[in-house]
C-alpha cells in the first residue's frame, strides 16, 4: 500500500522512531504555543525551514508539504481575516501551517512498520492497566492488510453493478459493499480463531 | 504491502489476514449466494419492523470490553471500510466525489455498537497517524492531529460510541426512531461538540465564529445521517449477522 514515507538516508531517517516522535512532538508543541505576532510567525517559519534542513529532508519536500495543505491554509486564513485583525490572522495561519508541516516529518522519514513497533513498545507500560499491546498490534496489522482486500471487494461490487446496469449511487453501493465486507470480517474472525487467537 | 510484514510480531496477523482473504476470494460466488440466502430467510422469517435473530441474546453493556477474535476482525475490517469510504474513486455520486467518511462514523456505531464502533475509529485514526494516507483527499500522518480539524477526528471516536450506545440502547432490536436519534446526536452533535472547541483553540478564533464557520458542513452531514439510517435499517434485514454480538454464539 502507498504510504506517506519518502525513502532517504540522512541521520534523521536512521534515528529510532520513539525518540524521533517525542522530539518532533516537543517542537510542534513549542511552535503551537507561540503568541500571535508577526515576529513569532517568522520564528515558526524559521523553525520549520531549519527542521527540514537539519533533518536532511530538504526544502523541496517542504514545498511539497506546504502545497499539500494549501486548502487548510486558504480556509484558515480566509476566516481569520474575516474575524480578527491582519497581524493575528497571518500569525495564526503561519503557526498552524508550521505545526502541521513539522509534524509531517515523522511519517515522511519513518516506515509504517517501524512506527507500529514503536507504538507497541510505547504501550508496554500500560499493560498494568489492562491494555494488551500485542493484541493492539495484531488489530492494526490486520486492519492494514484488510484495506487492499476491501478495496478489491469495492471494485468488484462496482463492476458487478455496472454489468447489471445499476445506476451509481451512495446507498446502492454501500449496502452490498458492507455485506461483503462484514462477511469478510466474519471469515477473518474464524481464520483468527483457527490460528489460536481468542 | 511489503513494508508492514517485516517484523515477526506482525507476521502472524498479516498471514492470517491474507489467508482469510484468499479463502474469501476462492469462495466468493458461494459466499454471495449464502448471503443472499440469509437475506431471503430473514426477510421471510419476520416482518420488516421486528427483525429479531434467534441466538445469542445478550444485554448490552455486559462483558463489553472482552475483545475476542471476532471483535478483532470486525474492528479491523470497519477501520478498513473507513479507508475505502475515503477513496476518491470509491464512490462518486454522479461526477461529484463526496467524502463518505463521516457516514462511516455513523455506520460504525450503528452496526458494531458503542465499544467496537469507537475502537474501530481508534484503529483507523492510528493507521492515519502512522502514515497511511487514508483520510479523504489522501491526507494522513501526525500533522492532521495538530491541525484545525484534529478535534473532529477525535470526535469520531466519541461520536461512534454515542451512536452505538443510543442505537443499541434496547438490545439488538433496532427501530427507525432510535437509529435516527442516535445517528444525529452521535454522528453530528457530538462530533461538532468536540471538533469546534479544538478548532477554536488551534486557530485562536472565538468559539462562536468557529461554530459559524463549521455550519457549512451541516447540510451535507444531515444528508449523510439520512443515508446512514437507511443503510442501517436495510442492513438489519440484508445481513442480520452483522448486528449479532457473537457470530458463533
Amino acid at each position: 500500500m502507498l504510504t506517506l514515507y519518502r525513502p532517504g538516508t540522512s541521520w534523521f531517517y536512521r534515528a529510532p522512531a520513539g525518540p524521533k516522535a517525542f522530539a518532533l512532538l516537543l517542537v510542534v508543541l513549542g511552535v503551537s504555543l507561540l503568541p500571535s505576532t508577526y515576529s513569532c510567525a517568522a520564528l515558526a517559519g524559521g523553525v520549520t525551514v531549519l527542521a527540514y534542513l537539519v533533518s536532511g529532508v530538504g526544502l523541496v519536500e517542504l514545498g511539497r508539504q506546504v502545497v499539500g495543505v494549501r486548502w487548510i491554509i486558504v480556509i484558515t486564513l480566509a476566516f481569520q481575516v474575516l474575524f480578527v485583525p491582519m497581524e493575528p490572522a497571518i500569525a495564526n495561519t503561519a503557526r498552524v501551517t508550521a505545526a502541521i508541516v513539522i509534524a509531517a516529518l515523522l511519517v515522511l522519514t519513518t516506515r509504517v512498520a517501524d512506527l507500529l513497533d514503536a507504538l507497541e513498545r510505547g504501550l508496554r507500560p500500560f499493560i498494568r492497566f489492562g491494555l494488551d499491546p500485542a493484541r493492539i498490534a495484531l488489530v492494526l496489522a490486520v486492519a492494514i492488510t484488510t484495506v487492499p482486500v476491501l478495496t478489491r471487494l469495492a471494485v468488484g461490487v462496482r463492476e458487478a453493478q455496472r454489468a447489471r446496469g445499476v445506476r451509481a449511487g451512495l446507498v446502492s453501493f454501500v449496502i452490498p459493499f458492507l455485506v461483503v465486507s462484514l462477511k469478510h470480517a466474519d471469515e477473518l474472525g474464524d481464520a483468527l480463531t483457527a490460528r489460536g487467537v481468542n | 504491502m511489503s513494508d508492514h510484514t517485516t517484523t515477526p510480531a506482525k507476521q502472524t496477523g498479516a498471514t492470517s489476514a491474507s489467508g482469510a482473504a484468499a479463502t474469501s476470494a476462492g469462495t466468493g460466488a458461494a459466499g454471495t449466494a449464502a448471503a443472499a440466502g440469509n437475506a431471503t430467510s430473514a426477510a421471510s422469517a419476520g416482518s420488516a419492523s421486528s427483525t429479531t435473530s434467534p441466538a445469542s441474546a445478550r444485554p448490552t453493556g455486559q462483558s463489553r470490553l472482552r475483545i475476542d477474535a471476532t471483535d478483532i476482525a470486525r474492528i479491523a475490517v470497519f477501520a478498513a471500510i473507513m479507508a475505502v469510504l475515503g477513496l476518491p474513486a470509491g464512490i462518486a455520486v454522479g461526477s461529484v466525489p463526496i467524502t463518505a467518511q463521516t457516514l462511516g462514523v455513523m455506520l460504525a456505531g450503528a452496526i458494531l455498537g458503542a465499544w467496537r464502533g469507537a475502537l474501530s475509529m481508534v484503529v483507523f485514526l492510528v493507521l492515519v497517524a502512522i502514515g497511511l494516507p487514508l483520510l479523504a483527499g489522501g491526507h494522513g500522518g501526525i500533522g492532521v492531529f495538530v491541525g484545525p480539524s484534529a478535534g473532529y477526528l477525535f470526535g469520531w471516536i466519541i461520536g461512534a460510541f454515542v451512536v452505538g450506545a443510543i442505537v443499541h440502547a434496547a438490545g439488538r432490536k433496532l427501530t427507525w426512531l432510535r437509529t435516527s436519534i442516535g445517528v444525529v446526536i452521535g454522528g453530528i452533535v457530538v462530533v461538532y461538540a468536540v471538533g469546534i472547541p479544538v478548532q477554536a483553540a488551534v486557530t485562536r478564533l472565538p468559539l462562536g465564529q468557529t461554530a459559524v464557520q463549521s455550519l457549512i458542513f451541516i447540510p451535507g452531514d444531515l444528508i449523510k445521517a439520512v443515508i446512514a439510517v437507511a443503510i442501517t435499517m436495510t442492513l438489519v434485514r440484508a445481513y442480520p449477522r452483522a448486528f449479532r454480538s457473537r457470530s458463533r454464539a
